[in-house]
């Protein structure tokens, strides 16, 4: 495995979490869950148009909200928290609105004790995940671009010059060397320099 | 007149007996003084009496059975954590009150519960403390094979790494576990020689393992088992010879020196004829029913709501020292005690902490050097004057 992921269970207390509730049951419910649990915790209704900076974990009461609005306020932040959901009924619909704002756990009303701290250290870890998967990702779409760029260099090389594979990428290799840059960079001035000849070839 | 019924669930058959007994006496003695000083309001407490017989799935369905038969609405009971786990959702179902006089692994918390005994952060924190100073920090794991025994020691790891530590060895046991079976893990304690052998093996099984260890060789004042479920009765059991030396960490020990405690044992002793089975759960079982009492007292009925609003915030004059029901998360602000036995079988108290520690079920990772934890020496005479 690539960078140590942060451990959810031991980093609970150092969390900021947020309430999004009306002030009832459910919500004192929950505060003092939360409380218990040991994070640091603020309560907020009705919510807020932004998304205070501080908060890694928010509690979203969905019931009459729209997916816009609830979308427009998670991503507020420049790095949007761990978001869990509440709910008043498990119909289809709202399943759907907490899919479409992307939370990554659900609570359900009335809420309990029990099964708050689970669905929090899974929310946590879901989001964990997501956020390595996503960076992953971006390294392996870039890397698989640059493989890509060096390829069709070769190429260029193998048709003007007549030389094989191997003799083309040990070419592209020691201009990098040379010119102390990368095998994408040489690769990609080789495609750009074929395409201007082209062009001039045409005209 | 009419009684308040209240009900027990305490096994005096199978593996955990010999500690739920004590409980069960704990219990039966506070209702006895209560009754005896007038009841509540007037009226008896009258404990309804059922036997689980140390089977996990009796307690629920006993609880049940109370509820619904017995018309009762407060229920104290349970040793191990997977009989209380068949009560919670029964209580938690039928909205009664249940009381749970005995330590356990914390990460819990039902409005239902009162929690009587002590968290990892109130026993587990101070006892590693303790032992790595006093003896080393080579530890060896033994438990039987449930929730606690594992938690316990995913606790007591972590503080061992923070101190430098390291475990040497970990294996669980059958509940049943009989003094042969301990073999091979004695065999390699032996061999391996750590500084202290951390054990949550509990019941009839603690027995078997120290009386094992002993056989084997082991002395407890050389490389002595520490444990936070081997109490007075075990001990008792064991014997002094082979018990001399071991280590326990509890709120409370039968040799505290304190007005509260000796008027305790002497009405224990009058009830029971001697004390040699009372423990730290018989107390948290008998400080409960107190408690319990005095907030039926104010409130002047069973309904949950009503006496758990009497209950949290409430403190009582235990024979441990004050206790008082943590209104955050409805455990219990304990004292913390470390006792060692002595050559004719009784804990001699060696250090305890300054003032009760707030329970905090949800701690994770303790933190060894938090100042709340330190215990302090207690007076060379051995005995606790308060």
């Amino acid at each position: 495995m690539g960078a140590k992921m942060s451990d959810p269970i031991q980093d609970i207390r150092d969390l900021h979490a947020l309430v999004v509730h009306p002030r009832d049951r459910s919500a004192d419910e929950l505060l003092q869950q939360v409380n218990r649990i040991g994070c640091n915790f603020e309560h907020m209704w009705p919510m807020p148009k932004n998304l205070p900076e501080k908060f890694d974990l928010i509690f979203v009461d969905v019931t009459d909200q729209t997916a816009q609005r609830l979308t427009s306020f998670i991503n507020s932040n420049e790095k949007p928290p761990t978001t869990i959901a509440i709910i008043g009924y498990e119909n289809p619909s709202v399943l759907d609105l907490i899919f479409e704002i992307g939370a990554h756990s659900v609570l359900m009303k009335p809420v309990r004790a029990a099964g708050v701290l689970s669905s929090m250290l899974m929310a946590r870890r879901f989001h964990q995940e997501q956020l390595r998967f996503e960076k992953e990702l971006k390294k392996v779409r870039s890397k698989l671009e640059n493989v890509q760029k060096v390829n069709d260099a070769k190429f260029i090389l193998m048709r003007h010059r007549g030389i094989t594979e191997r003799e083309a990428y040990d070419l592209i290799r020691k201009q990098a060397m040379t010119k102390r840059s990368t095998t994408t960079e040489i690769a990609q001035s080789i495609i750009n320099a074929e395409s201007i000849l082209s062009n001039m070839g045409d005209v | 007149m009419k009684s308040w019924k209240v009900g027990l669930l305490f096994s005096e058959i199978g593996v955990t007996s010999i500690i739920e007994r004590s409980q069960l006496h704990g219990a039966l003695l506070a209702i006895d003084r209560i009754n005896a000083s007038g009841g509540v309001r007037g009226r008896p407490v009258e404990p309804v009496r059922y036997e689980p017989e140390s089977v996990t799935q009796r307690y629920g369905e006993l609880a049940e059975k109370m509820i619904v038969e017995d018309k009762i609405n407060v229920i104290f009971g349970c040793y191990t954590s997977s009989s209380r786990k068949e009560v919670l959702p029964v209580v938690e179902r039928r909205n009664a009150l249940f009381f749970y006089p005995t330590l356990y692994e914390g990460f819990e918390y039902s409005p239902n519960v009162i929690y009587g005994g002590a968290c990892p952060n109130q026993n587990s924190v101070p006892l590693a403390n303790y032992l790595m100073k006093a003896y080393g920090n080579r530890f060896y794991f033994v438990g039987s094979d449930y929730i606690y025994p594992r938690e316990s020691n995913r606790v007591m790891r972590n503080i061992l790494r923070q101190g430098g530590g390291e475990v040497l060895g970990e294996a669980y046991f059958d509940l049943e576990a009989k003094g042969a079976d301990f073999a091979s893990v004695i065999d390699d304690i032996m061999e391996k020689k750590p500084d202290v052998v951390f054990a949550t093996v509990v019941g009839q099984s603690c027995i078997e393992f120290v009386k094992a260890y002993h056989a084997a060789g082991g002395n407890g004042r050389l490389c002595p088992i520490a444990s936070l479920t081997m109490n007075e009765g075990e001990i008792d059991a064991i014997g002094p010879e082979a018990s001399a030396g071991h280590i326990t960490a509890a709120p409370y020990f039968r040799s505290i020196n304190s007005p509260a405690n000796r008027r305790f044992l002497k009405s224990y002793e009058e009830k029971f004829g001697s004390t040699v089975d009372v423990t730290s759960c018989c107390e948290a079982a008998y400080s409960q029913v107190h408690m319990f009492a005095k907030a039926l007292d104010e409130t002047g009925e069973l309904e949950t709501e009503c006496l758990r609003e009497a209950l949290l915030g409430a403190s009582f004059d235990a024979p441990q020292g004050q206790i008082k029901i943590d209104p955050d998360n409805n455990h219990t602000y304990l004292q913390s005690r470390i006792a060692k036995v002595d050559e004719t079988g009784e804990f001699v108290v060696e250090s305890k902490v300054r003032r009760a520690i707030k329970p905090d079920p949800y701690l994770v990772f303790p933190a060894i050097h938090d100042w709340s934890f330190r215990t302090l020496k207690v007076a060379a005479s051995g005995r606790e004057n308060e």
